[in-house]
């Protein structure tokens, strides 16, 4: 099978974002750029269905150039090949027209993709995506057995593809939802789907040899207008000092009167 | 996209590698390891999986294929959480694994280079004696020709990984000149003492290598007999300028640990870092690790099977083992109490540090060195 999966370059979020002071956006000065967590979640789980049913895996990142680094360290994990699209910020839906096209164009059976990407937090590509493309979606994949279990130790994949459909455990409000979807389909992965594998020294040697293609985005004659403007970034407020209270009675009154949320 | 530290985009995705594997799986069992004195043997494994054991053998051989940079890369991220365990490492990629490619024939490298790359085998490598470290030509181990191969007799101490290895390059003396060996646990006459327990550096264990009548093959003798003088050698430089990237790893954690500790901690009403006694002990630290950083990593691009740099090595790990020693102090002296206690793990980088200017060469050795290699240059 082939499975198309993205990864976007995202800032590091074990470092702290600065915003800058004009509010037009973050600083990127000194910042220590990663693959999206979960998009590494959505790599992984592309190797070990590949790896259960043959086929192969396909990465795609749209942003700046730099971009190739996520790309190399998906290759580096096992990947066999990159697609760059060449693009600035683009809004979900933007996203979600470009990966159409490259879908229409690459014809995978399956499209991995984070859940949501930790920059922005959005949590709409996947299902704009599936909605364009007309396909089944599968959201917040995760693993029934759980990620101390002895598959996920033989590292088999949580998302279980047979007969052309593939059944995946869903985490919904109230616990785990299994859903069958037929493919070609969209998948999108949670946080507790698996352990991503770290890229192997040969991994990495072998990763520079494997091609990536860079596509301009002007060349694929996508509408990238963007439908959500930003206006202005600012950091949330800073929290104030608590107080302490007496005594119950005084912690209902004020509960009450005002924070007015009981 | 390349600098003195990245030196191309394989070497940043290694160190993005390294340093992942370390915050994830090294640190969170590092104080175990060190409170239990043991070496943390299934991580070791993981180190084979990732493909860090052979990290300087070629491609072609099963190795990482990568250079000096690389392997300084690798015991930098790794000393950030964890010296005793990178100490391990050290001492079985540099001291056996580089080492044994470098002089072994191909039945030899046959035998054991894939066992030791994967991470089935541990390596050691013994060179000092109870009588003789510095002065290591004085050695007085001997092999003697038997019929089937070599006798050796003698014992080496303070053998890093002894307790845990299955293979040991071994230097002894044949008829006077240094030769090497490969000395598997299993040859008859061979044992290793009980673990020797140390200040610092526990997640490695260390013990004797006891030689009595113990038989080695004839095929276990390592290239030329006489030629183990320079196989010591040639690989002391990369020894060495791993142990010094080492203390840079140390260094840095360090530096991180009390610049954190001055911004939180509270004194007199006002964090410590508006002293200036604290700002002396984070800026001087901050100076004296980017100092020995730069060193360390341009030293790294002339040294490698083909080139030598004796000097370069020698003065990174004169220059960098008194830095990452001194940033562990000042570390623990702005954290105060907090830094003597175990809490914020200043104690044990503080134990670890000192080794640096011991092991691998004393920092006199390497005073004497220096002295007699640009004194050579004169002529
Ligand atoms: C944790 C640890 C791990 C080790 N791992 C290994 C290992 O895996 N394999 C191995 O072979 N060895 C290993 N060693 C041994 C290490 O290399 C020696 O300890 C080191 O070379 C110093 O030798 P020594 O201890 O005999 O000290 P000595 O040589 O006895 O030195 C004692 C003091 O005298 C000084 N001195 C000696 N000669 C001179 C001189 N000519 N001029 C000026 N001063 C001098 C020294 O600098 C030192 O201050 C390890 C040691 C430690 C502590």
């Amino acid at each position: 099978m082939k499975i198309l999966v993205t990864v976007k370059r995202v800032t590091d979020y074990e470092r702290k974002v600065k915003i800058k002071p004009d509010g037009s956006g973050f600083e990127t000065e000194g910042m220590n750029f990663v693959p999206n967590p979960f998009d590494e979640i959505a790599v992984e789980e592309a190797l070990r269905l590949t790896k259960e049913h043959g086929g192969d895996v396909v990465v795609v990142s749209i942003g700046p150039n730099d971009a190739t680094q996520q790309i190399r360290q998906a290759l580096a994990m096992g990947a066999q090949r990159g697609i760059l699209v060449q693009a600035g910020e683009l809004d979900s839906d933007a996203v979600a027209r470009v990966l159409q096209k490259l879908v229409e164009k690459e014809n995978p059976d399956l499209v991995l993709m984070g859940k949501q990407a930790t920059d922005d937090d959005a949590n709409q590509a996947g299902q704009l995506l599936a909605g364009y493309l007309g396909w089944p979606q599968a959201t917040f994949a995760s693993k029934t057995e759980g990620l101390e279990s002895a598959e996920e130790k033989a590292q088999k994949p949580g998302v279980k593809v047979a007969d052309g459909w593939a059944s995946v455990a869903r985490e919904a409000d109230g616990g785990i939802e299994t859903i069958k979807v037929q493919l070609p389909a969209v998948i999108t992965t949670d946080l507790r789907l698996n352990h991503p594998r770290f890229a192997s020294l040969p991994g990495i040697m072998k990763a520079k040899k494997k091609p990536i293609e860079e596509i301009p985005v002007a060349s694929l004659g996508v509408d990238i207008t963007p439908k959500v403007r930003v206006l202005k970034y600012e950091e949330p407020p800073a929290r104030l000092a608590g107080v302490k209270v007496a005594d119950v009675d005084e912690l209902v009154n004020k509960l009450k009167n005002e924070a007015k949320v009981i | 996209m390349s600098d003195l530290f990245n030196p191309s985009e394989e070497h940043l995705a290694l160190r993005k590698m390294v340093a992942d594997f370390t915050a994830k799986e090294v640190e969170p069992q590092a104080e175990h390891h060190d409170r239990t004195g043991t070496l943390n043997r299934e991580l070791f494994g993981r180190l084979g999986e990732l493909g860090l054991l052979g990290i300087t053998i070629p491609v072609e051989h099963g190795g990482g294929g990568m250079d000096a940079a690389a392997a300084v890369i690798v015991h930098h991220e790794l000393s950030k959480s964890d010296p005793g365990f990178c100490l391990a490492y050290l001492a079985h990629s540099m001291l056996f694994v580089n080492n044994f490619f470098h002089v072994s024939n191909d039945e030899q490298r046959e035998r054991y280079l894939a066992k030791v790359v994967s991470g089935e085998w541990v390596g050691g490598m013994g060179m000092t004696e109870p009588g003789h470290g510095t002065d290591v030509l004085g050695m007085t181990t001997t092999a003697v020709r038997s019929e089937k191969g070599w006798v050796l007799n003698g014992t080496k101490t303070y053998i890093t990984n002894g307790p845990d290895a299955q293979v040991f390059l071994v230097y002894a003396k044949t008829h006077g000149r240094i030769s090497t060996f490969l000395v598997d646990r299993t040859c008859p006459g061979f044992t290793t003492s009980k673990p020797i327990k140390k200040m610092g550096m526990r997640a490695s264990t260390m013990s004797e290598l006891i030689f009595e009548d113990c038989q080695v093959p004839a095929a276990n003798m390592v290239g030329e007999e006489g030629g183990g003088l320079v196989h010591m050698m040639r690989n002391l430089e990369i020894e060495r300028l791993t142990l010094a990237a080492m203390s840079v790893g140390i260094a840095d954690r360090c530096l991180d640990i009390m610049v954190r500790y001055g911004r939180d901690r509270v004194a007199f009403k006002q964090p410590i870092n508006r002293f200036g006694q604290i700002q002396r002990y984070i800026a001087e630290g901050y100076a004296m690790t980017e100092a020995a950083r730069c060193l360390v990593y341009n030293v790294a691009r002339s040294v490698g099977p083909e080139h030598h740099n004796r000097l370069g090595s020698d003065a990174a790990k004169l220059f960098a083992a008194p830095v990452g020693k001194t940033v562990a102090d000042y570390a623990m002296q702005v954290l105060g109490g907090a830094g003597y206690c175990d809490e914020y793990k200043v104690e044990r980088f503080y134990r670890d540090a000192k080794l640096l200017e011991i092991g691998g060469g004393t920092l006199e050795s390497h005073q004497k060195n220096i002295t007699k290699d640009l004194t050579r240059k004169l002529d």
